[in-house]
């Protein structure tokens, strides 16, 4: 058996183990949660190790001695393990909080301010631009919250509301497209025809366990709504 | 208790396994609906087939093992499209886990270049690996190649690598190609390369992202945008290169087509046990 069909057996045999979730808390969800935690910090934790030791000790040791300011920030941070030493970990949050705000406002204002402006100054010469253009000044006027809803405002108010209600549609019809895209990409490896018997024994072998283990009160039933 | 009253306590387990039978039939028997082109995918795919043999572009890989199914297929094809361009590719990653995906994609795609297709590690392209630092890391990369890594994915040298000889930062690339999948990341992109740079970017994000992000396309900061699968799929379709994301692109209509037919019937039913006075 190669690699890659140990690969998509592993893999569908921990997806099945986390959708088993949906059922209810049950030890196979719990046990499959636990692996993906344990595997992903391990290798992030190995993945950042080895960006630091190339890319800050490494120079370190040629001689570049400005690392060591990084290397202590760094090793600050550690200061959050005891409450004692909190007060130490804030200085490099401070600094990579900082520099990462520096950085990105530098071209902020234009990327996502001036850009977004300009865009919206359009010709009225197509039903798309109309909407554009009303649908941004009466979604960015209902957040005036100081005043009162009255006059013509109460009308503004309400358009701006609708806009936002559609916004919120879309982004709700995306999302959720989005979630059973991640279900297509588990299904489409677990029901590879190469595997796609296991998948279903492996199916039929966690129900038959759930099964048992909430007959025999094993396992807390979940009731549902 | 009436039908409706049933209809709408329903369990939601019994939902979940009406929706998984939606989502895999179509994978084990491949249906084609009809397909448009979305406006956003014709766009990035125009901008990218435009970018003239010889230009070196900048590559973000931004899918995990989540966002891989849905981006990868579609990331693997504009890595074809490059290649075959005789486009030379500096690929990187901001995260740890998406550092692996992006090597698996450029993996998968040389697999399928066409026989004498120009594709040496080190000259035709260069992963250099998970840079980190986020928002940071992505301007340190761009203004400063050399003082941000030591050496790429395969722990060689930087100075060793022909395609960056000469190259230290941003100016040296013609276009940003942004796989983010998920990350949220595609506005570094258009903040620390795109706009300080004046680099013409294009990418992907997952389907759930690509409201946040078409404000840039009408702003003309983004040349175009591949959604999720779907952008995935109308990449294959119009490289007439067909991959997998075709066939989980059906599987996503069908899923659709079922959770619109219940989100109407929920509706109908709210509507019909107010009208009887229930609450």
């Amino acid at each position: 058996m190669d690699a890659e069909i140990l690969g998509l057996l592993a893999g569908s045999l921990v997806s099945i183990g986390a959708y088993s979730v949906l059922i209810g808390d049950n030890p196979f969800s719990k046990i499959t949660e636990n692996i993906y935690m344990g595997i992903l910090g391990g290798y992030i934790f190995v993945t950042n190790w080895d960006f630091i030791q190339k890319n800050a000790i490494g120079k370190l040791m040629n001689g570049d001695l400005v690392y060591i300011i990084a290397l202590v920030l760094a090793l600050m941070l550690l200061g959050r393990l005891k409450p004692k030493y909190l007060w130490v970990s804030r200085y490099p949050v401070v600094v990579t909080v900082g520099v990462g705000l520096g950085m990105a406002m530098r071209t902020t204002v234009t990327a996502d301010f001036l850009g977004q402006i300009q865009a919206t100054l359009l010709p009225w010469n197509s039903l798309n631009n109309i909407v554009m253009v009303i649908g941004t000044i009466t979604a960015a006027a209902y957040f005036i919250f100081t005043a009162q809803k009255s006059g013509v405002y109460k009308y503004v108010n309400t358009a701006g509301r609708v806009f936002l209600l559609c916004a919120f549609g879309v982004a709700y019809g995306q999302t959720v497209s989005f979630r059973m895209e991640l279900v297509i990409g588990r299904l489409v490896a677990m029901l590879d025809p190469r595997v796609a018997m296991y998948t279903y024994a492996f199916i039929l072998i966690i129900a038959v366990a759930l099964a048992y283990g909430y007959k025999t009160k094993k396992i807390e039933w979940y009731s549902g709504r | 208790m009436s039908i409706t009253d049933r209809l709408l306590k329903l369990d939601q387990r019994i939902i979940y396994a009406l929706m998984f039978i939606a989502l895999a039939f179509p994978i084990l028997n491949p249906v084609v609906l009809p397909m448009a082109i979305q406006g956003y995918s014709q766009d990035a795919f125009d901008f990218s087939d435009s970018i003239p043999e010889g230009s070196i572009v900048i590559f973000e890989g931004g899918l995990g093992a989540a966002t891989y199914p849905q981006g990868g297929p579609g990331m693997v094809v504009q890595i074809y499209h490059m290649l075959t361009k005789g486009v030379k590719c500096v690929f990187f990653s901001i995260g740890t886990e998406q550092n692996f995906w992006t090597m698996t994609a450029i993996e998968t795609a040389l697999k399928k270049l066409p026989a004498g297709t120009p594709a040496v590690n080190g000259v035709d392209w260069v992963h250099l690996g998970y840079i980190a630092g986020g928002e940071a890391g992505v301007g340190s990369l761009v203004n400063d190649i050399r003082a941000t890594i030591e050496a790429d994915y395969f722990d060689t040298p930087i100075d060793d690598i022909p395609l960056l000889e000469g190259i230290n930062d941003a100016t040296g690339f013609d276009a940003v190609l942004w796989w983010g999948g998920s990350e949220g990341s595609m506005p570094y992109g258009i903040r620390q390369i795109s706009v300080p740079f004046g680099i013409p970017i294009t990418g992907m994000c997952t389907t759930n992202e690509v409201p946040n992000f078409s404000p840039y396309i009408s702003a003309g900061q983004l040349q175009g945008l591949f959604g999720g699968v779907r952008g995935s799929a109308e990449y294959e379709f119009l490289l007439k290169l067909p991959g997998p994301a075709l066939g989980q692109a059906m599987a996503t209509n069908f899923g659709g087509l079922l959770w619109m037919a219940m989100v109407l019937l929920g509706n109908i039913l709210y509507f019909v046990q107010r009208m009887k006075g229930e609450s």
